[in-house]
């Protein structure tokens, strides 16, 4: 398994590194894929959906329609049953829906843990995890427990976990969802520094259509199960972005049609 | 429209902020119900001892006969203190075997369904047994010494282990699991970094009623082994058959102390361990 040591300067998308995505200038790409469970649930109806480096996408879509399953076929935790999947799993960053820290080591432990797994000399590990507790806000709390962390400062080590990797293609599974508005609002701001910062190809996950828009370059509905894709919305706003463009009338003219495409989706 | 009753307001008055309990009261509170429920039941052993016809009295020693017959002797201390040790030591190499052997039947179960479906329902049977009913077994296959008495402790502590183990190892965050499979890295790493932290708090709890239990086994295996120099339930016996009932009072009371130390002892090293993330330790978030 290729370790990747050397961190990326920030202004440059990381290079894809199989020749097969390689060969198609994606950084992941889904082709067709259809993913039907042994129970005979048919979750993903051919799924095609390619993410260009440096790419920021955000895919919303009525609960149970297979958005979460997209990410788990990308990384391989379950395997698809048609379709090909163009992907380079030794860089890619993972959040879970909850910040699936360990509750037994402290956060400096926490974010240690990939880079553990993977082999990283002890120094190598401390250096790196306090460069990414600082750059997610969580300096002064390297030896708290989990337990005595608010939500949003669980997610925040989550993320430094997986940053820690130094990932090229970066998935988000509804991250975010369990936290409250201002929290939340906080750290979608983070999260855009930290991808102009890493330059990683973003695949978001999330129920909410604002936090869509605000986040990607493009937004993508998926349709009720068994889902597919049925829109497409490229988000015109330049970053970094500002707290403000929430309010811009293009803001919420953009959420509006995607509201729209939605509800269609489900209705349909 | 108007389906709606009609509101009709009442006055609810504020109930001025209660004062904080003093800190004597507090200890107060929390001290005098077991001192005072220990006093009900002296006064209760009294009260039975007192309505038992004269000769049979020395059923229930008094105070000061445990004193004058029992613990105030020297020699009667020095044989609880020896014959505890030696308790302790059966009680100890006991759950030396059976921890081992119960931690890896736990692990193999959980690793293999297979293997979880074959076993289960014989840790159950075993369960079920009646160690004491098979004690003169033991004794005939394998005769008086010490390895019949720790088979015994270990047969009275061993369900515990695995099944709490597995409890434990199946309810790890399926999160956590995904995370390290992401990694790439083995099933070995996987139990070692997340499944046995993850479970420890559920095999601890395993772990604390075992250790009453391996006392209790302990206690019981001497019951049928007259022969040698036993520990506190030879002493019981001995001391029955010589009518000493101070001293087999004696022994019964320094089994419950040893019984009740190590549930403490595992209790203390539960808390310990675990107070600093988990739910069950004693500090809040």
């Amino acid at each position: 398994m290729a370790i990747q040591l050397v961190r990326q300067p920030p202004d440059q998308a990381p290079a894809a590194t199989t020749p097969d995505a390689g060969a198609l200038g994606n950084a992941l790409s889904f082709e067709d894929v259809y993913m039907q469970f042994p129970d005979g649930t048919h979750t993903l109806d051919g799924v095609s959906l390619a993410l260009k480096p440096g790419e920021f996408v955000a895919v919303v879509g009525p609960s149970g329609c297979g958005k979460s399953t997209l990410l788990k076929i990308a990384s391989g935790l379950v395997t698809h049953t048609g379709g090909t999947v163009h992907v380079d799993r030794n860089n890619l960053g993972y959040t879970f829906q909850d910040a699936t820290l360990l509750p037994w080591r402290k956060v400096r432990e926490n974010v240690e843990l990939l880079m553990e797994l993977r082999g990283f000399s002890p120094a190598e590990r401390a250096r790196i995890a306090q460069e990414q507790i600082d750059l997610v806000g969580l300096t002064g709390f390297e030896n708290h427990y989990p337990k005595r962390l608010s939500g949003g400062m669980r997610m925040r080590a989550s993320l430094a976990r997986s940053l820690a990797l130094n990932p090229s293609v970066f998935m988000f599974d509804e991250p975010f969802g369990a936290l409250d508005e201002i929290t939340r609002e906080r750290l979608n701001d983070e999260l855009i520094s930290l991808y102009m910062r890493q330059g990683f190809t973003g695949l978001f996950i999330t129920h909410s259509i604002p936090e869509a828009v605000y986040l990607s370059t493009k937004v993508v509905v998926m349709s009720k199960r068994p889902g597919r894709i049925v829109a497409t919305f490229d988000v015109p706003f330049s970053y970094p972005r500002s707290p403000e463009l929430r309010y811009a009338p293009q803001f919420s003219e953009l959420c509006g049609d995607i509201s729209v495409a939605l509800r269609d989706a489900i209705e349909k | 429209m108007a389906n709606a009753p009609v509101a009709i307001p009442q006055v609810y008055a504020a109930v001025p902020r209660a004062e904080q309990p003093s800190v004597a009261s507090r200890i107060l509170q929390s001290v005098l119900p077991p001192v005072l429920m220990g006093l009900v039941l002296v006064v209760v052993y009294i009260w039975a001892r007192n309505s038992l016809e004269p000769h049979r009295q020395f059923l229930m020693p008094d105070a000061a006969g445990l004193w004058t017959q029992a613990f105030g002797l020297a020699e009667v201390r020095w044989e609880l203190l020896d014959r505890g040790l030696t308790t302790i030591t059966i009680a100890v190499v006991g759950m030396g075997v059976s921890i081992p052997i119960g931690m890896i039947l736990g692990i193999v179960m959980f690793r293999f369904h297979v293997m979880e479906k074959a076993f289960f329902p014989y840790l159950v049977a075993l369960q079920s047994i009646p160690i004491l009913a098979i004690i003169p077994l033991i004794q005939s296959a394998l005769g008086f010494g010490f390895m019949p008495k720790v088979l015994i402790v270990a047969l009275f502590t061993f369900f515990a282990i695995p099944t709490t183990l597995l409890l434990g190892l199946k309810s790890t965050d399926r999160g956590i699991i995904d995370l390290f499979k992401l990694q790439g890295v083995n099933w070995l790493v996987i139990l070692r970094k997340a499944g046995l932290p993850s479970a420890a708090p559920a095999l601890f709890a395993g772990l604390r009623i075992s250790a009453g239990l391996a006392v209790i086994g302990a206690i019981v295996s001497e019951l049928f082994f007259l022969a040698g120099r036993g520990g506190l339930g030879q002493m019981l016996i001995n001391a029955k058959m010589d009518f000493k009932y101070e001293q087999m009072y004696a022994a019964l009371i320094a089994s419950s102390a040893l019984s009740i130390a190590v549930y403490l002892f595992f209790s203390w090293l539960g808390n310990r361990l675990f107070a600093d993330w988990h739910e069950s330790g004693g500090k809040s978030a």
